[in-house]
């Protein structure tokens, strides 16, 4: 098993235990990982405490995933943000990505696959 | 089945498959963790760390054959999302291998795929298309006998395309394979949706095959 140094994630997901257990997996690699369930615990973590990836599911209750991308796009700082979507998001997933979304994967995705995304993006910050 | 109807299962069907899919994502991270956790942990503080991580590597085979599932399932509900656009030939008829699967394997026949080496699109109702596929595979499984091959061959020539349903092996009526076609309800339903899809069938007896022309 790799150590992944100092990557700071935080996974936006309403499926609470799968956003929990997916960030301990990551920390047992040595990513610190947060959750958040909804769109307003996820902006104000961002806002206050800055993560160097998102990664975020597109089926959110509210404003969806798209509406806490663009939200995302709004801040100053520039957050790599990698899609979580599902069989039938595609066109969703497209749209994210020309929203300016760093990457998407399918869910439920390979821990290993996610983890290759998160490095990805947190090299480009 | 009116066009409503369709929809209104499929858009039930496509909520519930999204749920399972979530489902099953936690499972597999859940197991993950667990494998994870047993991984760095010392062998002699853990009694049958081994039948453990066997165990585990099982439960995520089963998740990865129910994320399987569930996908074909799902994408089977958005079938009914539109009554007209571009199907992919090839890519129905590996969704109708998946569909039929189970009851080919049943009666102990084999589902052949063989799909045309050019892109075959077409603008058609893709659950109605699917239907009519279903229902002629339907009719040869429920006439051919154990150890038999059906073959499954899109071909295109010109602007018509075609699906060919072709059979190999021993009949269970020795006599013919469509002695009772005109009122099996297959056929009759394959009658009607070819209709609405303004295509033909056609029953060939020297190859038993069904061809779906569209």
């Amino acid at each position: 098993m790799y150590k992944l140094d100092n990557i700071r994630v935080l996974i936006v997901d309403d499926e609470e235990e799968l956003a929990a257990t997916i960030a301990e997996r990551l920390e047992i690699r040595g990513i610190q990982a947060q959750t958040a369930s909804d769109a307003d615990s996820a902006l104000g973590l961002i806002k206050t405490d800055p993560p160097d990836v998102v990664v975020l599911d597109l089926m959110m209750p509210g404003i969806g995933g798209l509406g806490i991308l663009k939200q995302i796009n709004l801040l100053e700082k520039k957050i790599p943000v990698i899609l979580l979507t599902g069989y039938s998001s595609k066109e969703r997933s497209i749209e994210g990505m020309n929203l300016g979304a760093f990457d998407y994967v399918l869910k439920p995705c390979q821990l290993d696959d996610l983890i290759s995304k998160i490095q990805e993006a947190a090299k480009i910050k | 089945m009116n066009e409503k109807e369709i929809k209104f299962i499929g858009k039930i069907t496509a909520g519930v498959t999204h749920e399972v899919n979530n489902v099953l994502a936690s499972i597999r991270e859940i197991s993950g963790l667990m494998t994870d956790i047993l991984s760095i942990t010392d062998e002699t503080s853990f009694p049958r760390k081994e039948k453990f991580q066997i165990s585990l590597q099982k439960i995520q085979n089963q998740v990865q054959r129910g994320i399987k599932l569930t996908c074909q399932l799902n994408k089977f509900s958005h079938l009914s999302d539109t009554n007209k656009t571009d199907v992919d030939l090839n890519e129905i008829i590996e969704h109708l291998i998946f569909l039929t699967e189970r009851f080919a394997r049943i009666k102990n026949i084999t589902l052949q795929n063989r799909p045309s080496t050019q892109s075959i699109t077409i603008t058609s109702d893709p659950f109605l298309l699917q239907m009519s596929l279903f229902n002629a595979v339907s009719y040869l499984l429920n006439r051919m006998d154990n150890g038999c091959e059906i073959s499954i061959c899109p071909d295109k020539n010109g602007s018509q395309c075609s699906v060919s349903i072709i059979c190999k092996g021993e009949l269970l009526d020795k006599t013919s394979i469509f002695k009772d076609s005109s009122s099996s309800e297959e056929l009759l339903s394959l009658h009607s949706i070819m209709e609405s899809l303004n295509g033909v069938y056609e029953l060939d007896e020297s190859n038993t095959a069904i061809i779906i022309k569209i």
